[in-house]
């Protein structure tokens, strides 16, 4: 993971810029929110123009677009305040245009922004079948988040994409006004979100108003929680999401990893027994995904990244062996 | 996001062009400058955060913790880990 800790930062403190890369049409202006240093995927807030126009087109990486005001003509259709559109790399999509412009969100998953002309798709292009575009506003309900544990009443999700393989999603979230959880939580992954509108609290970073936004690599702290007023807020996240509470202000990110994995060994003893017998420097393999081939060392592990691109890894607090046979002892209930 | 289903084809481009190297360098300069920022006004906050940390320790011995949705439980006094002196960093 290549994106630093960005938390918070608000972006109606900044103003927009032209887009510039080569590809895109003119009428576009951006706010950076977090890049990654490495394949330069990114998260920015887009405006579009009045009177923009885009031929039919697709990005080499995979994108998300959420628009937060205006009209956004997609094909014949036009679409408003809302909408969210979910496209494979390569997959084109239809002629765009707004009429009074569009305040969006644009998510660059894998790579920096591109756009390349073509009404067909690129031949390498993903699974074209998840193109997808969503109202979501009226098009669907809100529900109770149904992990365990739970957030606390009045926290509710509506669910724009889940990838089938990791479980890593984007959703939309609302808290209720006066909303409060008093318990601390992390997560094994990183989390991103964005408020469409409102303000919330956390008791790290103090309020977090409309146009907030944070990028969060996993295992940092965030909570206890509050909103006055409420709030509609946009979020991702690169892998299943677990909320792992604990009442510690002070833990460390280090901490809280190995706090993760000691509820690995406790709740999953089969699995992280088969962890430690077996090679572990590779992705398993999977029969239902045979052509897999990336590895887990991309991914953070006890390393973060720092804004400046530098990072650093951080001794375990505790000593471990890599046993040929490690036996994991489980209490019998019976 | 750097996991995903689409690893492999989550960018059909990997190797970036001239144009969006030079692009991402300025990006990435600017995101330094606006770390800093957080950091500095994160610093700032610290004295009213200790405040806000004293508050949930408070309440949750009190009115309780949130254990599972609306589920809550008042936390014991020994089931509280001592500070010793730990720094309360919040940005990474
Ligand atoms: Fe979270």
């Amino acid at each position: 993971m290549a994106r630093p800790h960005i938390e918070p930062f608000v972006d109606r403190d900044v103003g927009f810029k032209q887009m510039t890369l080569p590809g895109f049409r003119k009428g576009i202006h951006f706010k950076m929110l977090s890049i990654d240093k490495d394949n330069g995927s990114c998260t920015m807030t887009v405006q579009y123009e009045p009177g923009f126009k885009q031929p039919p087109g697709f990005s080499y990486s995979e994108l998300e677009l959420f628009v937060q005001e205006g009209d956004l003509k997609i094909g014949n259709k036009v679409y408003g305040k809302g909408t969210y559109v979910f496209a494979p790399s390569g997959t084109a999509l239809p002629a765009m245009s707004s009429q009074k412009g569009a305040l969006c969100l644009a998510f660059y998953n894998f790579g920096p922004p591109s756009f390349e002309e073509s009404d067909a798709n690129h031949d390498k292009a993903d699974d074209t079948q998840q193109l997808k575009i969503i109202s979501s506003y009226d098009g669907l309900d809100w529900q109770v988040p149904t992990l365990f544990p739970q957030t606390a009443p009045g926290c509710l999700l509506k669910i724009l994409h889940i990838d089938p393989k990791t479980f890593g999603m984007t959703f939309l979230y609302c808290m209720t006004p006066g909303f409060w959880q008093d318990n601390i939580s992390y997560h094994d992954v990183a989390e991103e979100a964005y408020h469409i509108w409102g303000t919330s609290w956390m008791m790290q970073f103090g309020d977090l108003p409309t146009g907030g936004y944070f990028y969060r690599p996993a295992y940092i702290n965030h909570g206890c929680f509050a909103s006055d007023l409420g709030i509609l807020a946009i979020g991702r996240t690169d892998g299943d999401l677990h909320n792992y509470f604990h009442h510690d202000p002070f833990s460390t990110p280090e901490e809280n990893h190995e706090r993760a994995a000691a509820k690995l060994a406790r709740m999953k003893p089969a699995l992280y027994q088969w962890i430690l017998t077996h090679e572990h420097n590779h992705l398993p393999h999977d029969f239902e995904f045979p052509d897999d081939t990336y590895n887990t060392d991309d991914y953070d592990s006890g390393i973060h990244m720092h804004a400046d691109g530098t990072s650093h890894s951080h001794k375990h607090s505790g000593s471990h062996s890599h046993l040929n046979t490690p036996k994991v002892s489980r209490k019998k209930n019976r | 996001m750097t996991l995903g289903s689409t690893t492999i084809r989550g960018n059909l481009r990997p190797k970036m062009t001239k144009d969006e190297a030079a692009w991402v360098k300025q990006e990435l300069a600017e995101q330094i400058d606006r770390y800093k920022k957080i950091v500095q006004e994160m610093e700032a906050l610290t004295p009213q955060r200790e405040k806000w940390v004293a508050d949930f320790l408070h309440r949750i011995q009190t009115r309780g913790y949130h254990v599972h949705a609306g589920n809550r439980r008042v936390i014991p006094k020994n089931e509280i880990r001592p500070r010793d002196g730990r720094p309360l960093q919040v940005v990474y």
